[in-house]
């Protein structure tokens, strides 16, 4: 009985006692959430974002994380682009984990349906891919929806802007996938073109797995197109490189950046010379500081020799850069909690250094898109590389 | 513009009849077919890119296991998704045959990955453009080796003994039996073989299509819809129904728009299953008393 009792005081000590230092220093870490297809046909941009926002919260941990010594903490969950899969990781980061904020992945369909439940449960949401325009533009005040990534308006405006002042064409042909993506698109490079006084000469739509475009593109050459602006993702952007190469049709063509998720440069192989797309970022090129770093860290964490090897990199640029201004607004507000957040990042003082750009006040009320048009850049592959255009 | 629609209709429209030959395969002999039949073709993309591309085997062998691996999945299909059924005369093969196919995909996803790769062929590194319109060397094999096919299949179930047998199964299978044919086994083959036809689709398709786990669905339901024009007992009927269903796509998707091109194509269906049920060249049924 005594040998027992004595076992149990020195249980007892070490499970009271022992810890006493330790969990003065551990505050609680403050988490973040990711919501992205992080498997699947999209598994590359989920791994982009992750990339980004790790290589964002090593770099704050290790200057001290927030709020005095909080360490930032990454929790990820798959929605495998899946809207009903999106709920219900929202609900559980926010409620089981207990996240200060939620970043998200590439598919709309996912973003659009979460938008309720960061409104429900007053979580801020940081896009860092999907574009379509009511992701942030979603009528509700106050918004928790921010974004550091493309908006299809501002996208379309960029497309429209590029085929009329750079390659100072008139005619477009639009050519989109015959899905809800496809169709805010089409509204917008109308009513973008329409500004300018041109109307397309044509509008033709694809499916899913189509194999053959050449129909479509044919109608696009006989009304007279002299360039081609493309909404498609990497599969359906390459039948549509070989349909047009069977035409013989040499015209320019400029894409919406759904073709640079996928693995478009081994599906096209030489007939990806010359298309033309559009990023919020690249690596190839001069670098910035911050370009710099995270090159870096991509090459020392992840393996990457050359910009080349960076899989779906602009996911990892927003995120990298969503991240940070996150931090900034936690700090600021001085707490994680969703309310003050929300409201400190539609009024981020100072100026941040980021990776695309330097943030000057990012976000305000009518605000939500840290990134415009004039944010963004053209690239276009050559020789198999991506190689940024002069927009001049 | 006709020129290109033409050369284009007639290059999906073979693709659809060297599909829609499995359908046959195996309603001349059971009158069950596997209705996945485009997931078969799937398989044989994925299993030849496996080999091919991704081993880097030598392509002759490549062809071998891949033809090898999808006749053990043409009898596997008939084994679980077929037989049961088939014996007590149920028709819950459909649904069967279905979820196997379903499965397929997802097993795809799973091992080989979401993503469409590329199937290199050196038949598709410069279109051949004459006068107007252009084609890949590729698509030209397409229609010759769907012919050949044909032809193969037309000479088994015509002109040998065991290929008589197997239509005899379809016949009147208590009579067959009687005279000593090997039933299940007899479907067994006719599932296999079917299996094989789409390993070559696959491996055919492969480097126009791209591999992708969902590569098949909507070439499995199109060939499915020109069975059933041509005819599921006519091999010929299947092939010419093809070559007529891909030139009406792509005159429709040319001439009135891409958005009506499956409303026109599968009304064809509809029509033809209301006017023709056995199909344009198919045997009309005896009526049985």
């Amino acid at each position: 009985m005594r040998s027992v009792s004595v076992i149990f005081s020195i249980v007892l000590a070490v499970a009271l006692g022992a810890p006493g230092p330790a969990r003065a220093q551990s505050k609680e870490p403050v988490k973040i959430g990711l919501s992205a297809a992080v498997s699947g046909g999209s598994a590359a941009s989920g791994e982009a974002i992750k990339r980004g926002l790790q290589i964002a919260i090593d770099e704050i941990n290790a200057r001290g994380g927030v709020l005095g010594g909080r360490r930032l903490e990454l929790a990820v969950r798959d929605d495998e682009g899946n809207p009903q899969k999106g709920v219900t990781i929202a609900r559980e980061l926010v409620e089981r984990e207990k996240v200060a904020a939620v970043f998200g992945g590439l598919h709309t369909t996912v973003a659009l349906a979460q938008v309720p439940v960061w409104q429900e449960l007053k979580t801020p949401y940081m896009g860092a891919w999907a574009a379509g325009t009511n992701i942030t533009r979603n009528g509700q005040t106050p918004n928790y929806v921010f974004r550091v990534s493309a908006n299809d308006d501002y996208v379309d405006r960029f497309l429209s802007r590029y085929a009329i002042e750079v390659l100072k064409k008139g005619k477009p042909g639009l050519l989109l996938e015959n899905t809800p993506w496809g169709q805010s698109n089409e509204t917008g490079l109308t009513k973008w073109f329409g500004e300018r006084g041109i109307k397309a000469v044509g509008v033709e739509r694809f499916n899913w797995n189509d194999p053959d475009m050449s129909p479509q593109l044919l109608r696009l050459k006989n009304a007279g197109a002299d360039h081609i602006v493309l909404v498609a993702n990497a599969p359906e952007g390459a039948q549509v490189l070989r349909s047009k190469a069977k035409l013989g049709w040499n015209t320019a063509m400029i894409s919406h950046w759904g073709i640079s998720g996928g693995r478009f440069a081994e599906l096209t192989g030489d007939l990806s010379e010359g298309v033309t797309f559009l990023q919020t970022y690249t690596f190839f090129g001069r670098q910035n500081e911050r370009g710099q770093y995270v090159l870096k860290m991509l090459r020392e964490k992840y393996g990457v020799k050359e910009p080349g090897d960076i899989i779906a990199p602009v996911g990892t640029a927003n995120a990298y850069d969503g991240l940070h201004l996150v931090a900034l607004a936690i700090e600021q507000a001085g707490s994680t909690d969703g309310t003050k957040v929300r409201g400190t990042l539609e009024t981020l003082k100072g100026e941040h250094k980021g990776l695309i750009k330097t943030y000057k006040r990012p976000f305000t009320p009518e605000q939500h898109d840290a990134l415009t048009d004039e944010d963004y850049v053209m690239v276009v592959w050559k020789g198999g590389k991506i190689v940024p255009v002069n927009m001049k | 513009m006709y020129v290109q629609l033409v050369v284009t209709g007639l290059a999906l429209g073979s693709m659809y009849g060297l599909v829609a030959l499995g359908y046959h395969i195996t309603w001349a002999t059971s009158r069950t077919m596997n209705f996945s039949q485009g997931h078969a073709v799937m398989a044989g993309a994925v299993v030849a890119y496996t080999v091919f591309v991704a081993l880097g085997w030598p392509f002759p062998l490549a062809l071998v296991i891949t033809l090898a691996a999808l006749a053990c999945y043409g009898t596997f299909v008939e084994r679980i998704a077929v037989r049961p059924f088939f014996l007590r005369a149920s028709p819950a093969w459909l649904l069967a045959t279905i979820a196997v196919g379903i499965i397929a995909e997802n097993v795809a996803q799973l091992t080989f990955g979401k993503d469409a790769r590329a199937f290199p062929s050196p038949l598709m590194h410069k279109p051949i453009i004459v006068g107007s319109a252009g084609f890949y060397p590729q698509e030209l094999l397409v229609p010759v080796i769907g012919l050949t096919l044909m032809g193969l299949v037309q000479l088994f179930y015509h002109r040998t003994s065991y290929g008589k047998q197997l239509k005899a199964v379809a016949w009147n299978p208590e009579a067959a039996g009687l005279m000593g044919i090997n039933i299940p086994r007899a479907v067994m083959t006719s599932y296999a073989l079917s299996a094989i036809l789409a390993g070559v689709a696959g491996v055919l398709l492969a480097p126009l299509l791209n591999v992708a786990p969902q590569m098949g669905t909507i070439i499995g339901l199109k060939a499915f819809a020109v069975a059933i024009i041509g005819g599921l007992t006519s091999a010929p009927g299947i092939v010419i129904a093809g070559l007529g269903y891909g030139l009406v796509e792509a005159f429709t998707a040319g001439y009135i728009s891409t958005r009506a091109r499956e409303i026109v194509g599968f009304a064809l269906v509809i029509l033809v299953l209301v006017v023709r049920p056995w199909g344009l060249l198919g045997e009309k049924p005896s009526r049985r008393v």
